[in-house]
């Protein structure tokens, strides 16, 4: 059997092993959803308006890449810290069904849209669901210390 | 010490209480701070990456400055405004964290950047891209800039973790902090 004691885990046995876990989390997801962002604020017609969607689409799809990565391995650790608590959590369970829809959302619609000439419309209802969905994902983050 | 009894005044104001003991106006006022962060922040990521030339390189440096500023300055003013109130409802705890005082150094220290490099690095994206050339007084400035808020990034979330009282060597791992932090609420 597969016995896990969270004591001996490095991210509780190691004082600034958590917050850094967080820093680094917290930087990932500004260069995530900063870049996802960009787009969005575009689609909504907010900006940037000397480039496409498009253009702005394939200009930042590996910086918003990279951020993933960077949250894809700092969320794990911090989870790893107490596996029990955040499955429990309901602030934590809202966060992943959101952001599963985010990434979903992200790369088929949201992308389809942003590189195609969709209407305005269009555009502006993929773009307001997508910051939706990602501001949804930092709050539910947030009230994991919350609820 | 004037300063400390005017962080406690701040603390002990109706509003500053009302934010600090709702169980639901505190961390959204968080969520607001840390969303800024994520949009805004990942904006600035970025206009120092473009001029680094390590992101957006098929931008012209003009349109990546000229086209986040304003997105950038909203997000500022989201995320101090938030940022005060945050701090204002905890202010005795705040005044004596040197965590805070590291951050507020470092936004101080953001001013600095801007009054030394906003006209001379940040106003000449043009010229950059007729030039087809960044100097080395941009990726100064660039690095600067990531250095800066990430450092503002870690210190503010390190104020969390400051625990005045703490005798050396009691001191419980920081996610276990965390945990209390959370069992507690």
């Amino acid at each position: 059997m597969f016995a896990y004691d969270i004591n001996t885990n490095p991210m509780n046995t190691i004082e600034w092993a958590f917050p850094v876990a967080e820093c680094v989390h917290i930087v990932g997801f500004a260069l995530s959803l900063g870049t996802v962002a960009v787009v969005d604020l575009r689609l909504l017609g907010l900006g940037m308006r000397n480039q496409s969607a498009a253009q702005l689409v394939k200009d930042t799809t590996p910086w918003t890449l990279i951020g993933l990565a960077i949250m894809l391995i700092s969320g794990p650790l911090i989870f790893s810290s107490n596996p029990v608590f955040y499955v429990s959590n309901s602030a934590f369970q809202i966060k992943m069904v959101c952001f599963l829809l985010a990434i979903v959302f992200n790369y088929t619609i949201h992308f389809k849209v942003a590189m195609s000439n969709a209407s305005p419309v269009i555009g502006k209802l993929v773009g307001a669901i997508s910051l939706a969905l990602w501001v949804s994902v930092v709050a539910g983050g947030l009230f994991i210390a919350f609820v | 010490m004037p300063l400390a009894s005017l962080f406690h005044a701040i603390q002990e104001t109706e509003f500053a209480t009302a934010i600090r003991e709702s169980a639901l106006v505190y961390p959204v006022i968080m969520t607001c701070h840390l969303t800024a962060i994520a949009l805004f922040g990942g904006m600035i990521l970025m206009t120092d990456l473009r001029l680094l030339g390590l992101a957006m390189q098929s931008r012209p440096v003009a349109d990546v400055v000229g086209g986040f500023r304003a997105w950038k300055r909203a997000g500022f003013v989201i995320m101090v405004t938030c940022g005060i109130l945050l701090a204002a409802s905890k202010a005795d705890s705040y005044y004596g964290n040197p965590y805070f005082q590291l951050k507020m150094t470092l936004l101080a220290l953001v001013g600095v950047h801007a009054l030394v490099f906003r006209r001379s690095v940040y106003g000449k994206a043009e010229e950059y891209d007729r030039t087809a050339r960044i100097p080395p007084r941009a990726k100064v400035a660039a690095c600067l800039s990531l250095l800066l808020w990430t450092g503002l990034v870690c210190a503010g979330r390190w104020i969390a973790y400051f625990e005045p009282d703490q005798k050396p060597g009691a001191k419980p791992a920081a996610g276990q902090v965390f945990l209390n932090r959370a069992s507690r609420s």
